[in-house]
């Protein structure tokens, strides 16, 4: 449906998308998830034709449309800061696309309405967007992308405006009108947590280069390097060298001490690497619920740093002497019935290899 | 107190209480809901000034000239008014007046439109500088300069026609004619027009433009139905400035027109100072007054009440 390959786009010296490719079938919901300035915009308005790649190419529906004006396109594009229309009513910002590619007049009311409808703003017609909530105006603005039926939706991080239990609640939304209609989507988002939520298939972004694409659960299950493992999730990261290699399993050497690992990538003897660690494989043993020291392949002793509550969880931050003082951290999941780890006391971890992801290191 | 602690402050914050303190003694606490008041007043005093001078001009042009002392006389009566609707020429002022500031508020739009929009939406900082020079510089030189600038260049030993003639060609008469009164106040009009259009073009975000093009819209289509309604509060206030100062011109018809094509402030001027009928000269003056508040109010109305930034509220 739409297939990107080797795109490049640079602003003066700033490489903003960097040689990117992707391919996203027909009815799928894609996810382009990077840090704030990596080249997300730019890559989605090139593909809805605002601005032209300085080289590679972009087929839609198998066609190339590098001469193709964005009114030609079949693609309905919700903007981050909606850019509504602020002199038309609900009505007419839907009904705008219909009048301007050539909807039979006698139609575009009922479409109005059923689109209306399908985000759930029925009697909000006559309102102007200045009189809708910010939620209300995310409906209005995805109603206007959809009511033509487009080939293609894109969505340039239309939610990061809104508070986060809002938010929430627009993605399952957005979700459910993209499902309801089936039609493909690209979304760009900084945000993991929406990535993860709404997406058929993520694409991890680093300064303007595509950095892994897969499903949700490949993503964050097995980051193929080691920006991916440090963006998604809370992950803890440090360096060490490889001691002894095997087929799959090896040992890193981190400050004093040899961890089991899980290696990324072609790991010779004594190739320096980046260990990475999420926050949710870390067991404090220290707690008997966690189990004993026995099923754990690694473990270490550290000092508690640092506690944060956030509620339902308490995120410690704990600095291990044995792994040359680097932080590790872990969460407990039910902090109002465990025994608090304070400050400054020692706490023994547990982890295991398939967990701890060791990744060839850049040479910074 | 406060003057104990103020050791430590910076002294600016401590001349900042003291003047608070000086305006808390002469301006108590119970008076403060009369605060924005306070401010309107200068505003409120200049327009009672104009409204007393115009006060003074009604009653002038309620009395005739008497041609025997060369006084107004002291019955009242409606000559005045009645000379303009009788006398051809007036109402010929008064039209060619009109007529032009139509056609110098169409031309002016039409041209600071573009500008004002290039100014605002240009990615380059060199264009966007040059053109807010280009903006700036005519406000320096004052529009009687201008007008002789036209001279110089349209003159029958100007510019121009030393080159018409300078290839044989006998001399074009450009100046003194209605077409370069229009010329010369289109040019003094367009830096109000952009200053005015400026900020309601900026107003509009470029996102706006790119959705309403990936809705389908062409750049035409775009253009008619999101930048100019988004702009019309900015459009009809320049509409209206330089409608009325064009309607209001003194100096462009008198140098450039050359007496050919008086507008009505040349007839009044004429009135006070060439014929000293200050009767007939208040009279045209309350003529024009009353038809430039008619079409401002008139264009206010046909554009609604929304213009201007006056948003409708709803409750
Ligand atoms: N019109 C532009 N002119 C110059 N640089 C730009 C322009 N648009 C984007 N960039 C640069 O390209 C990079 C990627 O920007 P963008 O695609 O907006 O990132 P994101 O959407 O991921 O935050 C940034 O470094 C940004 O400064
Ligand atoms: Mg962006």
């Amino acid at each position: 449906m739409v297939e990107i390959r080797d795109v490049s786009k640079a602003f003066g010296d700033v490489l903003a998308v960097d040689d990117a490719s992707l391919a996203l079938p027909k009815g799928e919901f894609l996810t382009i998830l990077g840090p704030s300035g990596c080249g997300k915009t730019t890559l989605l308005r090139m593909i809805a034709g605002f601005i032209r790649p300085n080289a590679g190419e972009i087929l839609i529906n198998g066609a190339a449309v590098d001469n193709v004006p964005p009114y030609r396109r079949s693609i309905g594009m919700v903007f981050q800061r909606l850019a509504l229309f602020p002199h038309m009513t609900a009505a007419q910002n839907v009904a705008y696309p219909l009048k301007m590619r050539g909807f039979d007049p006698v139609t575009i009311p009922d479409r109005v309405s059923e689109y209306l409808r399908l985000v759930r703003l029925d009697g909000f017609e006559k309102r102007r967007p200045q009189e809708l909530s910010g939620g209300q105006q995310q409906r209005v603005a995805i109603a206007r992308a959809l009511s033509f039926s487009p080939d293609l939706l894109l969505l340039d991080e239309p939610l990061s405006a809104l508070d986060k239990k809002l938010r929430e609640e627009m993605q399952l939304e957005f979700r459910r009108i993209q499902q309801e209609l089936g039609v493909t989507t690209i979304n760009v988002t900084h945000d993991q947590r929406e990535a993860l939520v709404m997406s058929d298939q993520i694409v991890v972004m680093s300064e303007g280069r595509i950095q892994q694409s897969d499903s949700p659960e490949a993503v964050y299950r097995a980051p193929s390097n080691r920006f991916v493992a440090n963006f998604i999730g809370l992950t803890a990261m440090f360096k060490g060298a490889v001691e002894v290699s095997g087929d799959g399993g090896i040992l890193v050497r981190v400050g004093d001490t040899a961890l089991k690992a899980r290696a990324q990538g072609e790991l010779g003897n004594g190739t320096a690497v980046d260990c990475a660690l999420r926050a949710e494989q870390v067991r404090i043993l220290d707690d008997p619920a966690n189990g004993d020291a026995t099923a754990f392949e690694n473990v270490v002793t550290g000092e508690v740093r640092q506690r944060i509550f956030e509620g339902d969880r308490m995120v410690y931050e704990i600095s291990v002497p044995a792994l040359a003082d680097a932080v590790l951290f872990a969460f407990d999941h039910d902090p109002l019935h465990h025994a608090e780890h304070r400050p400054q006391s020692q706490v023994k971890l547990g982890w295991n290899a398939r967990d701890f992801f060791a990744f060839p290191s850049d040479r910074t | 107190m406060a003057e104990t602690a103020a050791g430590g402050k910076p002294l600016s914050w401590r001349l900042i209480d003291g003047v608070d303190r000086l305006v808390a003694a002469a301006w108590p606490r119970g008076l403060h809901g009369m605060n924005g008041y306070l401010f309107l007043l200068p505003a409120v005093a200049l327009v009672f000034i104009l409204v007393i001078g115009l006060g003074y001009m009604v009653e002038f042009s309620l009395h005739e000239l008497d041609l025997a002392t060369y006084r107004l006389k002291e019955a009242y009566s409606l000559t005045n008014y009645q000379t303009f609707f009788e006398r051809p020429v007036y109402i010929r002022v008064l039209w060619r007046s009109l007529l032009a500031a139509a056609i110098v508020t169409l031309i002016t739009l039409v041209l600071a439109f573009p500008y004002a929009y290039l100014m605002v939406r240009t990615t380059s900082a060199a264009t966007r500088k040059f053109l807010l020079v280009a903006l700036f510089l005519p406000f320096f030189i004052g529009q009687v300069v201008r007008a002789y600038g036209w001279l110089i260049i349209l003159g029958k030993e100007g510019l121009l026609n030393s080159i018409v003639t300078g290839i044989g060609l006998p001399p074009l008469d450009l100046i003194y004619n209605y077409p370069a009164v229009i010329l010369g106040l289109v040019q003094y009009m367009l830096p109000f027009a952009v200053l005015l259009l400026t900020p309601a073009v900026a107003a509009i975000g470029e996102d706006i433009e790119l959705a309403s093009e990936s809705l389908g819209a062409t750049w035409i289509g775009t253009f008619r139905h999101v930048v100019i309604p988004m702009a019309k509060p900015g459009i009809i206030g320049a509409g209206i400035v330089v409608f009325t100062l064009t309607l209001t011109d003194f100096a462009m018809p008198e140098i450039l027109g050359g007496g050919t094509s008086d507008f009505i402030a040349n007839a009044i001027y004429d009135s006070y100072f060439q014929i000293s009928n200050i009767g007939l000269g208040s009279a045209l003056s309350i003529v024009l007054t009353l038809v430039g508040s008619a079409l401002v109010a008139l264009m206010l109305m046909i554009a609604g009440t929304g213009t201007l930034g006056f948003a409708e509220r709803k409750s």
